[in-house]
């Protein structure tokens, strides 16, 4: 059975009771398994955006990064059939994702795809501002200050930023970090340090 | 406790903090050392300043029609494997299934016909066979010409 989107309702009153269940996504990604199409959409609902978000600070391009994630969740249906909740659900998402973003930037395809689309990449940063409806100086000033910001980041090594995408947004602990980037916690830790000790350097004087 | 600068073992501790999180033990001896250490006020103070300023780094929403676009890869990938896979199954095998689908049925259903309890046995039931009945008769006709000719003998004797 194809999955189909779960319609809100549903996915609301699902997701009332992921506080409970210590993995309610690897139970559902169980379901999937099973042939709950269903289940996909309801995981797809719940994780479309941080995935977005996530690959989107990572290569900073929305098209690519939508791109990405499509190909994450295609690889997380592609692999139900052989899915074991061995882990958390989000480690093995995030994994694939991490792996997805760093290889899109290590293969130059960012660069290439950005040339393309260009348009669509460049999207107005006073989109991406907090503010609902800045004034012109307003938004000309968090223009700069988000153009910084992305600089920043991009400017870290790729998985301290991956790290500190993680850490900050997705608000993961060191152990769960660890075994997306495949390293030790000390290593995290480390990591860590480094990269929110460049980032004050930085962009303390925004602060 | 010991200044958490410099040191990365505290570091989980300092970004803890910075988080928002003041309740646990540790954090609060953490506020207790803040409140001696301008080192470490600076640090903390510095970290939740970046912290604020990526917090003001919004990535624009997902495009509407990212699900329809994922599902309509979806469908397409699994039409494509039921057309590439089409050619490897010919056509015994494709009557070859149904056939064998309806036999297996068959064969479930006389399985399940053939665990049932079985039925409480009937008494015995005799059923007399016709030669039966006939040695019953040519025994009575024995019996009867036995009898009248043991009359007839004692009224021979009696005589």
């Amino acid at each position: 059975m194809l999955p189909q989107p779960a319609r809100p309702e549903r996915v609301k009153a699902d997701m009332g009771g992921l506080a409970a269940a210590l993995d309610y996504d690897a139970q559902l990604m169980v379901r999937v398994k099973e042939g709950d199409g269903a289940s996909f959409a309801v995981l797809l609902e719940k994780h479309r955006s941080p995935v977005i978000h996530f690959l989107y600070r990572m290569v900073q391009n929305q098209a690519v990064a939508e791109e990405l994630a499509q190909e994450v969740f295609l690889r997380v249906y592609r692999s139900r059939g052989t899915y074991e909740p061995t882990a958390k659900f989000t480690t093995w998402l995030f994994r694939i994702a991490t792996h997805l973003a760093l290889n899109s930037l290590r293969d130059g395809r960012n660069e290439r795809l950005q040339d393309s689309l260009d348009g669509d990449s460049g999207e107005p940063v006073a989109r991406q501002l907090s503010d609902k409806q800045p004034s012109a100086e307003t938004a000309m000033v968090n223009e700069v200050k988000v153009e910084e910001i992305r600089q920043a980041v991009a400017a870290l090594p790729e998985k301290q930023r991956a790290a500190v995408l993680m850490h900050k947004y997705q608000e993961m602990e060191y152990s769960q970090i660890a075994k997306i980037l495949n390293c030790s916690e000390s290593a995290v830790k480390s990591l860590l340090f480094r990269a929110y000790e460049t980032l004050r350097a930085r962009l303390a004087h925004m602060a | 406790m010991n200044c958490p600068i410099g040191s990365e073992e505290q570091l989980e501790l300092l970004h803890v903090y910075c988080a928002g999180e003041r309740n646990t033990p540790e954090t609060a001896s953490l506020a207790r050392h803040l409140e001696v250490c301008a080192a470490c006020r600076e640090l903390v103070a510095g970290q939740q300043a970046v912290w604020s300023v990526l917090d003001e780094w919004k990535p624009p929403e997902a495009s509407a029609d990212f699900d329809r676009r994922l599902f309509a890869r979806i469908e397409q990938e699994v039409s494509l494997w039921n057309r590439l896979l089409a050619p490897f199954r010919p056509l015994w095998v494709r009557l070859t299934i149904p056939v064998a689908a309806a036999a297996t049925v068959a064969i479930m259903v006389g399985l399940i016909v053939d665990h049932r309890p079985a039925q409480p046995p009937l008494g015995p039931v005799e059923l007399a066979q016709p030669e039966q009945i006939e040695h019953a008769l040519d025994d009575m006709q024995m019996l009867h010409d036995f009898n009248t000719a043991t009359r007839a003998d004692a009224a021979n004797t009696k005589m």
